[in-house]
C-alpha cells in the first residue's frame, strides 16, 4: 500500500520541461503579440487626478516632491497638496456661504493608514484644512495666498498662488454648483439603503476619470455622504461626510498670519540656484530608496508623483524609508533636482534615459544636456560621474 | 508576491525584461500543469503561450489581487478544460462521420521522467476522471487551495476535497495493481 503522501510526492515529480529554444520561441511569440497589440493602442494620457494635483503651477515641483517623499515615509500622499485635490470636493458641494465636512482617504497602500481631514470652506474663497498632528493649511483664493503650519517644528510655509488663473475663486463657486447638480447627472440610481439607522438614497456619477457616489437623505434633502473613486488610482478612495452648511465661521480661522513663535520655512526654490549637482544629488537619493537601485523611470514631476505611489504599492521601495525629520530636506533636494531639469531650455536637447539603469553602471549614460554656450554636452552616467562629450559621441 | 507586483509594475511601464523574469519564473510550472492536465506536451506549450499572450495583452488593465502563479494557473486550467472539451467534440464528430468508434489514442507523454514508475504514475493520472485529475494537478502543481479550486470548478470545497481524496485513492490502487503485475 502506497501512502497518500508518497503518491503526492510522485505526482509532484511529474515535471514537464522543454528546450530553451522552445521557451525562446514562445517568449518571442508573446512579445510579437504584445507589439501587435501596442500598434493599435493610443498614447498615454495624463490622469485627471494628477492633473488636478498639479494644477497649481507655482507649487508643482514642490508638491510632486512632497508626494514622493510622503509616500516614502508612509505618510498621507496628499498632505502637501490636499488643497487642490479636496478643493474638488468643495467645488462640488452645494451653494452655501460656509461649509464644514470631513474627508477620509484610503490609499490602499500597505502600511499607509487611513487619513482623516477636516475641511472648512467660506465664501468667497477661503479654505482651511486640518490634518492629523495639527497640520493646518489655509488658502485664500481671493488674495491668491496660503499658509501651512507645521506644529512639531513650529514652522510655517507661505504659499503664493499668484500663478493661479484669475478666475480661480469663480471656478470654486461654479464647482459648488456642479456638485449640487450631481444627482441630476447621475448615471445610475442606486436606490435606498439604510445606513446608521437612517434611510438614504444613492446616485452614481461617472465622469472625469472619477466615480462619485452621492448619498442623500430623501426626507431632509441633506447631503449625507460622497464617496469618490479614482480611475487612475485603483484601490484609492475618499469619503466625504459630516457636512454642515452655513455654520458661522470666524474670519480668524482663515487668517494668513502665522502663529506666534513660528519661523518661516521657505519652500520656494530659486531657479537660478538649481544646478546639475542638485539633479545628481536627487538621483543618488532616489537609488537609495529603490529596491533594485535603479534610477527613477521619469523626471516628469507629474508622472513621477504617480509612479512613486505605484512603486510604493508594488513594493518597489526599500523598507528603510527616510524619517519624517528628513522629509523636508528630501523635498528640497528633489525639488531643486527636478527644477533644474524642467527649466532647461529646449535648445539644451536634454534627454533622460535612466529608467531601469542601476546605480553604479559607469558605462550607461542616463542624462545629458547642452549647457548654454557650450560646444560639448554634459553627460551623467549610471555611477553619477559626469563627462563632457562631443555631440557626435552622444548616445543614440 | 511583492516581487511579482514589482515585476508587473515594471512590465506595465514597458520593461520587457520584467516580463521575461515573470516568464522564466512560471513557464515551466505552467507547462507542467498544462501537460499533466492534457497529457499532451505540444498542446501544453500552446496553452502556456496563449495564457501569456492574454496576460501581456491585458497588462494595462491587469490588477493582481492574489498570487500571480495562482492567477496564471487558473488561466491554464480554464484553457486546458476548453481544449479537452474541444478535443472530445472533434473526436465525437469524427466518429460520427466515419461511422466507427473512435479509439482514444493516448498521446505520447513527453515528460522529464526517466523511470518506469513515473511513466506509470503519469499514465494512472490520465486514467482518472478529469475533475479528479484537475483537482490533484491544480493542488500539487498549481499550489492552489481547495477553496480556489472549488470556485474554479463551480462546486463546494467538500466536493473538491472528496475528488482529491478519491483521486489519490484510485491512483494508489492503480499503482499497487501495476506493481503486483
Amino acid at each position: 500500500m502506497r501512502p497518500a503522501d508518497s503518491i503526492e510526492k510522485l505526482i509532484k515529480g511529474l515535471r514537464y520541461t522543454t528546450s530553451d529554444e522552445t521557451h525562446d520561441r514562445v517568449f518571442s511569440n508573446v512579445m510579437q503579440a504584445l507589439d501587435q497589440k501596442q500598434e493599435h493602442t493610443s498614447g498615454v494620457t495624463t490622469p485627471a487626478l494628477w492633473r488636478t494635483i498639479m494644477s497649481n503651477k507655482m507649487r508643482k515641483f514642490a508638491v510632486a516632491a512632497a508626494i514622493i517623499v510622503a509616500v516614502l515615509i508612509g505618510f498621507h500622499p496628499f498632505s502637501g497638496s490636499s488643497s487642490t485635490v479636496y478643493a474638488d470636493v468643495v467645488r462640488q458641494l452645494q451653494k452655501a456661504r460656509t461649509l464644514i465636512y470631513t474627508v477620509t482617504t484610503n490609499t490602499a497602500i500597505e502600511g499607509m493608514p487611513e487619513m482623516e481631514m477636516e475641511i472648512a470652506f467660506k465664501e468667497p474663497g477661503y479654505m482651511r484644512m486640518t490634518m492629523p498632528g495639527g497640520y493646518v493649511s489655509v488658502l485664500d483664493c481671493v488674495q491668491g495666498k496660503g499658509l501651512s503650519t507645521i506644529p512639531e517644528r513650529k514652522q510655517f510655509i507661505e504659499i503664493d498662488m499668484s500663478n493661479l488663473p484669475d478666475d480661480a475663486g469663480q471656478k470654486q463657486t461654479e464647482a459648488i454648483e456642479k456638485l449640487r447638480t450631481l444627482p441630476e447627472r447621475a448615471d445610475e440610481d442606486l436606490g435606498e439603503q439604510t445606513m446608521d439607522g437612517r434611510t438614504i438614497h444613492g446616485y452614481r456619477v461617472n465622469e472625469d476619470s472619477m466615480t462619485h457616489t452621492v448619498w442623500i437623505d430623501p426626507k431632509t434633502r441633506e447631503l449625507i455622504r460622497v464617496e469618490m473613486e479614482f480611475d487612475n488610482a485603483p484601490g484609492m478612495n475618499a469619503t466625504a461626510t459630516d457636512f454642515q452648511f452655513d455654520v458661522e465661521l470666524d474670519d480668524s480661522l482663515f487668517s494668513l498670519t502665522p502663529p506666534d513663535g513660528y519661523s518661516r520655512l521657505d519652500l520656494q526654490v530659486d531657479v537660478s540656484e538649481a544646478g546639475e549637482d542638485n539633479l545628481i544629488e536627487y538621483l543618488r537619493l532616489w537609488t537609495g530608496w529603490t529596491k533594485d537601485k535603479t534610477f527613477p523611470p521619469t523626471l516628469n514631476p507629474v508622472e513621477l508623483a504617480k509612479v512613486s505611489m505605484e512603486m510604493a504599492k508594488s513594493g518597489g521601495f526599500v523598507p528603510e524609508r527616510p524619517t519624517k525629520g528628513a522629509n523636508l530636506k528630501h523635498v528640497m533636494k528633489m525639488t531643486r533636482g527636478l527644477i533644474f531639469v524642467t527649466h532647461l531650455p529646449a535648445e539644451s536637447n536634454w534627454r533622460y534615459a535612466g529608467e531601469n539603469v542601476k546605480f553604479g553602471d559607469a558605462d550607461t549614460p542616463i542624462f545629458w544636456y547642452l549647457p548654454q554656450g557650450s560646444r560639448t554636452y554634459r553627460v551623467i552616467y549610471g555611477d553619477l560621474s559626469v563627462k563632457d562629450v562631443a555631440p557626435e559621441d552622444l548616445p543614440d | 508576491m511583492l516581487e511579482d507586483r514589482w515585476l508587473i509594475w515594471k512590465f506595465k511601464r514597458g520593461n520587457r525584461d520584467a516580463f521575461r523574469a515573470i516568464y522564466d519564473k512560471y513557464a515551466e510550472d505552467l507547462l507542467t500543469l498544462a501537460g499533466n492536465l492534457l497529457n499532451d506536451k505540444a498542446g501544453a506549450e500552446d496553452i502556456v503561450q496563449d495564457v501569456f499572450i492574454r496576460f501581456v495583452e491585458s497588462i494595462e488593465t491587469f490588477r493582481l489581487t492574489g498570487s500571480l502563479k495562482g492567477y496564471l494557473a487558473t488561466c491554464v486550467a480554464n484553457r486546458s478544460r476548453d481544449q479537452i472539451r474541444r478535443n472530445m467534440r472533434q473526436r465525437t464528430a469524427l466518429a460520427n462521420q466515419a461511422g466507427c468508434v473512435a479509439t482514444a489514442t493516448k498521446s505520447t507523454v513527453h515528460l522529464a521522467i526517466r523511470s518506469e514508475l513515473m511513466q506509470k504514475v503519469s499514465h494512472a493520472l490520465t486514467e482518472l476522471p478529469y475533475e479528479q485529475r484537475e483537482v490533484i494537478v491544480l493542488r500539487l502543481h498549481g499550489d492552489l487551495r481547495f477553496r480556489h479550486i472549488a470556485k474554479l470548478q463551480k462546486t463546494s470545497i467538500k466536493t473538491v476535497q472528496s475528488r482529491y481524496r478519491y483521486g489519490l485513492d484510485k491512483l494508489r490502487s492503480t499503482l499497487n495493481g501495476e506493481v503486483k503485475k
